[in-house]
């Protein structure tokens, strides 16, 4: 308890001051500033909402072993699947599991859900087995993006978006946009310029530009944005502390210039399905996300993010809807598929002859994986094991880390980190990825240790 | 206007200050003498049996911005008074061109959106501040319909004052936009740092020449209302407005 009036009254004028402080150098007045040095990497972080079953993707099982029942065909839709192929023998009666799918020159073996996503193994780096160690959606959630479990129901650490751009991004008109992924940002130490810009979906952006010329005319907003300019530089000139009347300035300059400019398309999801039209957006179950894709690419084409986050889903299968947990995978995959294929095609803003593909770096996520067993419902709960993919062109392709085990699909010691050996888990995936960029993952974690096995 | 944001200012940080987790200082004022019985504060680290227990050194406190919520307050009572959902109606109008549903704007004002999971916004971004002004837009267009083409006589809100019935002069349109200003920013225009009402002036002025100039044309305001909606764009969008 507190006992001295005046302290309390100094302190009390001290938070007052601080909250001014704070709504001075908050992105209201900072986020059009100028250009910086920044960088010239961008990444996408993606997250399977729900808990998706590594088993049909990522770490795929055919075999019925220990406590494992493997998708077959009276438990999945499996016509929906392109990759799908009968194994060569049955494995009850009639019933059939899959051919594991790979293709030529690929070491990563793929169950039948992984799409067109198979035809980039090169650039694939799958960790398996990550220790996750919890079945809880909100915990799981936060602990892959952040490397923290929740602290009660709090979020105890910055996101991985947020952490790349508060290192890379600051300068980005929008640093980190998150749409719907589970993004955070802690602490007093980060630029508030980082703090994830999080959105529903893109249309929902897109709305707060739109501007009706029923009433008044572009002209009209113009002027008065011309002269709203002037009274902030004029107040600025005034003040004692001119920062947040310059930075209104800025502001006022640089709004008019998103209303109607490029930025407006960029948050238009029919303009920017005609701009990407590779991308299924008719799909059944991540059609609806393919736009979150095709808006990362066009704002990393017009250098205008750092980092798009967004989640798919959901994966969250305990019944009989567990029939599509393949054709959900799959669709999820071939978005990524058409996103490193768009990647490819597309120029890097600031690096001449460079495409976007070599300089942009993504990290798939799920909160856990689901159960080895069938239940009842005929449907997998949530098991405390995990998989993570990496693209990136820092990381090696082709190449999978960690495993889980062959009978009862949790996570098995890797590799002797500084505490033992141990399986990896989601810090050591995110401060590895940090490790690659030269960022020390202290800096953000409290713990994780980087594998520099899984870098190139 | 300005004494009521100061005042919910203060009343923010009280609160704070009241839940009893900013402010304290455990050690006591300096000037008091020593207390004897006072136990010496220790690391965690050195406590017995603490040296290898994983401490929770995540942030716990520290400023930050006002909820999205008392802006939003600011909006409403500027307006008259309205809930939001007669905010939201009266902002639609017939047409739906000027605003939508609060829904469509939740996260991007920086509201909760516990549909969607989507957490409240700690810190404002280029997307709330064009939201905003998308609202204020929208609410000062609703008022010229509302309150300039109410009766003479009638209980006006926003533009409480009678038009003139030519153009007004520079005198009438300083004595009209003194009313406007002390409702968005809460003191005498004539006391403003800037030259608020020369600017203000040429404002009005120049929309109303683009407007004779369209017609009739495209814009559903007669020239006088377009002025005095230009007028009230640069009032709610103003920077005072969200500083104090």
């Amino acid at each position: 308890m507190c006992t001295e009036r005046g302290n309390s009254r100094r302190n009390f004028l001290k938070i007052v001051g601080s909250l001014g402080a704070a709504a001075a150098a908050s992105p209201l007045y900072r986020a059009f500033a100028g250009p910086g040095a920044g960088t010239d990497e961008f990444f996408v972080f993606i997250h399977a909402q729900g808990g998706w079953d590594v088993t049909l993707g990522l770490d795929p099982r055919n075999e019925k072993t220990g406590l494992i029942v493997p998708a077959t065909t009276k438990n999945i839709d499996y016509a929906s699947l392109t990759r799908w192929e009968n194994d060569s023998a049955a494995l009850d009666g009639d019933e059939y599991s899959f051919r594991i799918v790979q293709p030529a020159g690929s070491k990563i073996p793929f169950g039948p859900a992984i799409g067109d996503l198979a035809n980039h193994y090169d650039r694939l780096t799958v960790v398996n087995g990550l220790a996750v160690n919890t079945v809880s959606h909100p915990d799981g959630t936060v602990f892959a993006a952040t490397g923290r479990h929740l602290a009660g129901g709090r979020v105890a650490a910055t996101s991985i978006d947020t952490m790349m751009a508060n290192e890379f991004g600051a300068e980005q008109l929008f640093p980190a946009v998150s749409i719907r992924y589970p993004s955070s940002f802690v602490g007093q130490t980060l630029d508030r310029r980082a703090m994830p810009l999080l959105v529903d979906s893109i249309g929902s952006m897109g709305k707060s530009l739109v501007r009706s010329t029923r009433y008044e005319l572009p002209e009209d907003r113009a002027a008065v944005t011309s002269m709203l300019t002037d009274e902030a530089n004029d107040l600025a000139a005034r003040a004692a502390d001119p920062s947040a009347w310059k930075g209104f300035g800025l502001q006022f300059a640089s709004l008019q210039k998103m209303i109607g400019g490029p930025v407006q398309a960029l948050l238009d999801t029919n303009k920017l399905k005609l701009a990407q039209p590779s991308f299924d957006y008719a799909a059944q179950y991540m059609g609806q996300f393919a736009p979150n894709a095709a808006f990362a690419i066009e704002a990393m084409k017009q250098n205008l993010v750092r980092s798009v986050a967004f989640a798919m889903g959901s994966f969250d299968t305990h019944g009989a809807d567990y029939t599509d947990q393949g054709q959900k995978q799959q669709e999820m995959f071939n978005v990524i598929a058409r996103l490193i294929e768009a990647l490819d095609a597309t120029p890097h803003p600031t690096k001449t002859g460079s495409k976007l593909s070599e300089h942009t770096h993504i990290v798939v996520v799920s909160e856990f994986c689901r159960t080895p067993q069938v239940n009842l419902g005929g449907g997998r709960d949530h098991y405390p094991n995990g998989t993570s993919l990496i693209i990136s062109p820092r990381f090696k392709g082709n190449t999978v880390f960690g495993a889980s085990d062959t009978e009862q699909l949790l996570p098995k010691a890797t590799r002797a980190f500084t505490d033992g050996d141990r399986s990896i888990g989601p810090p050591d995936v995110l401060a590895t990825f940090l490790s690659a960029f030269g960022v020390d993952p202290r800096k953000y974690m409290r713990d994780g240790e980087p594998v520099p096995e899984m870098l190139k | 206007m300005k004494r009521n944001f100061l005042a919910i200012l203060l009343t923010a940080a009280g609160l704070t200050l009241g839940s009893g987790q900013i402010g304290c200082n455990h050690g006591g004022d300096s000037s008091s003498p020593p207390d004897p019985n006072a136990i010496p504060s220790v690391p965690v680290g050195a406590l017995p049996g603490h040296d290898s227990l994983a401490q929770d050194d995540s942030h716990k406190e520290g400023p930050r911005l006002l909820p999205a919520e008392v802006y939003i307050r600011m909006y409403l009572d500027l307006f008259g008074g309205l809930s939001p959902l007669d905010a939201e109606a009266a902002a639609r109008g017939t047409d739906g061109t000027l605003f939508d549903h609060w829904s469509d704007y939740l996260a991007s004002l920086g509201l909760p959106d516990y549909e969607k999971d989507i957490a409240r916004v700690g810190q404002t971004n280029a997307i709330m501040v064009a939201t905003f002004e998308r609202l204020g837009l929208a609410l000062c267009d609703r008022a010229v319909e509302r309150d300039l083409r109410a009766k003479t006589g009638s209980k006006k809100v926003v533009f409480a004052f009678d038009l003139t019935p030519a153009e007004p002069t520079d005198k009438e349109f300083a004595d009209r936009f003194d009313v406007l200003h002390r409702t968005f920013l809460g003191y005498p225009a004539v006391m403003a740092e800037t030259p608020r009402i020369s600017r203000f002036l040429k404002i009005y002025r120049d929309t109303v020449a683009r407007h004779v100039a369209l017609k009739g044309g495209t814009s559903s305001f007669t020239p006088t209302e377009a002025g005095w909606a230009a007028v009230c764009h640069g009032l709610v969008r103003h920077p005072e407005l969200h500083t104090y």
